[in-house]
């Protein structure tokens, strides 16, 4: 019987050929010499690849590594909630985003087909909230605006895109906080809205349909709160 | 490493300080590209991260996040070839590779390195996963969505190859 290389090189690896195949070929090693020493100089070779040195990790690679544990540890507990929530609260958050930006598309088109209309319901801003040339709502345009442009070119790497994210939610949170504090309860619950889709974009664990398309939802929203920051002023009210 | 609850940031960092070297190697061996190998780390590390509620204590992480990273590092190899692993027909060796090449990859790397160069993608990808990786051939057919059959013959080849490259390597 004449055993081929390949028949030996399946043999080296345990589970390349059936038991049967296994026992002819045990058999001939312990018969055939010039076989024998076939598969001895094979399993050599095979094993000097085994035996090479291992590469060095880049160190800058490395402290990478380490950065990024430590942002993710860092991240404020509502991110790891959030990428925890279950479909319900995950359809409930997103729910709450949809009303309040349909709500304030509607604000936005009432408003200028209606210009005597005191207040569009869902973006009313009990006042006192920041006039629009704040540094306060200039630096949530900008913010806004980053984000936009942020999302719309999501780098493709999962590492990556959860930093470019994470950091999103970070400035997202100052903002939202500072909504608070300037008593814009109706923003900042637009704002705590977006944080629920960026936590969940940026957990990982959707596919790419489902990324695309809460991705889009999000862009949505932001354009539609970018496009109420960029209209003029109304004089009978104030609105995000 | 404790045995109960989920791996902490310390552990984490304790695992990339002393094994990060093997699994950049694993990544390395795979994807043959160093930045591919370091998106696939980063991926696998952030994927790890995310999942480390599911870590069984009576593992080693770092063993956990090795697997993660070989599998971090096919999935980096699917997505610059827009899907899966193609069928034997079309996978061809690295067409620019010539002698003074592989005699310079030679120089300059490891021996290993130089031989893995001359294999085709799903050759080398049966080998790491074989040779160094440990994987059984049908765990392999599984991850790459073809047949146990195709696996052992893109393994016989690539053994072959780089028996030659080597042997050609070392005689140069």
């Amino acid at each position: 019987m004449t055993i081929s290389d390949d028949t030996l090189t399946l043999y080296f690896y345990t589970d390349g050929l059936s038991r049967r195949e296994r026992q002819e070929v045990a058999a001939a090693l312990q018969t055939d010499r010039a076989l024998g020493a076939r598969y001895a100089a094979l399993s050599a070779e095979l094993q000097q690849l085994t035996d090479a040195p291992a590469v060095d990790a880049p160190a800058d690679l490395v402290q990478r590594l380490h950065d990024c544990v430590d942002r993710l540890a860092e991240l404020p507990a509502a991110a790891p909630d959030a990428a925890r929530f279950n479909v319900s609260s995950f359809f409930w958050g997103a729910a709450l985003a949809a009303t309040l930006a349909i709500g304030i598309f509607i604000g936005i088109t009432v408003t200028r087909e209606t210009p005597d209309l005191v207040v569009p319901r869902m973006a009313e801003v009990p006042a006192p909230m920041p006039p629009t040339t704040s540094p306060f709502v200039r630096g949530l345009r900008v913010h806004l605006q980053n984000s936009e442009r942020g999302l719309s070119g999501l780098p493709p790497g999962d590492a990556e895109r959860a930093l470019l994210l994470m950091n999103i939610i970070e400035q997202n949170r100052l903002f939202e906080r500072a909504a608070v504090q300037n008593d814009a309860d109706n923003l900042a619950r637009v704002l705590r809205a977006f944080e629920l889709v960026l936590a969940r974009l940026a957990a990982g664990d959707l596919d790419a349909e489902e990324t695309d398309a809460l991705r889009n939802k999000l862009l949505f929203e932001l354009n539609v709160v970018l496009t109420k920051l960029s209209a003029p002023p109304s004089t009978d009210s104030q609105t995000i | 490493m404790k045995s109960s609850g989920p791996p902490t940031r310390a552990d984490f960092h304790e695992a990339i300080s002393t094994r990060s070297g093997n699994w950049y190697a694993a990544c390395l061996k795979i994807t043959r590209n160093e930045a591919l190998a370091e998106d696939a780390l980063q991926d696998a590390l952030l994927n790890a991260w995310h999942k480390r509620k599911q870590f069984k204590g009576d593992a080693r992480l770092d063993t956990w996040i090795h697997r993660i990273a070989v599998n971090s590092a096919l999935q980096v190899l699917r997505r610059n070839r827009n899907g899966v692993f193609e069928p034997l027909e079309s996978d061809i060796a690295d067409a620019t590779r010539t002698p003074e090449s592989a005699q310079h990859a030679y120089d300059m790397h490891a021996e290993l390195t130089a031989a893995l160069s001359g294999l085709s993608e799903l050759e080398r990808v049966c080998f790491v996963l074989k040779h160094f990786e440990e994987w059984r051939l049908k765990e392999i057919a599984g991850e790459l969505g073809t047949g146990v059959d195709t696996i052992k013959q893109a393994l016989v080849r690539g053994v072959r190859k780089m028996r030659l490259t080597v042997r050609s390597l070392k005689s140069a």
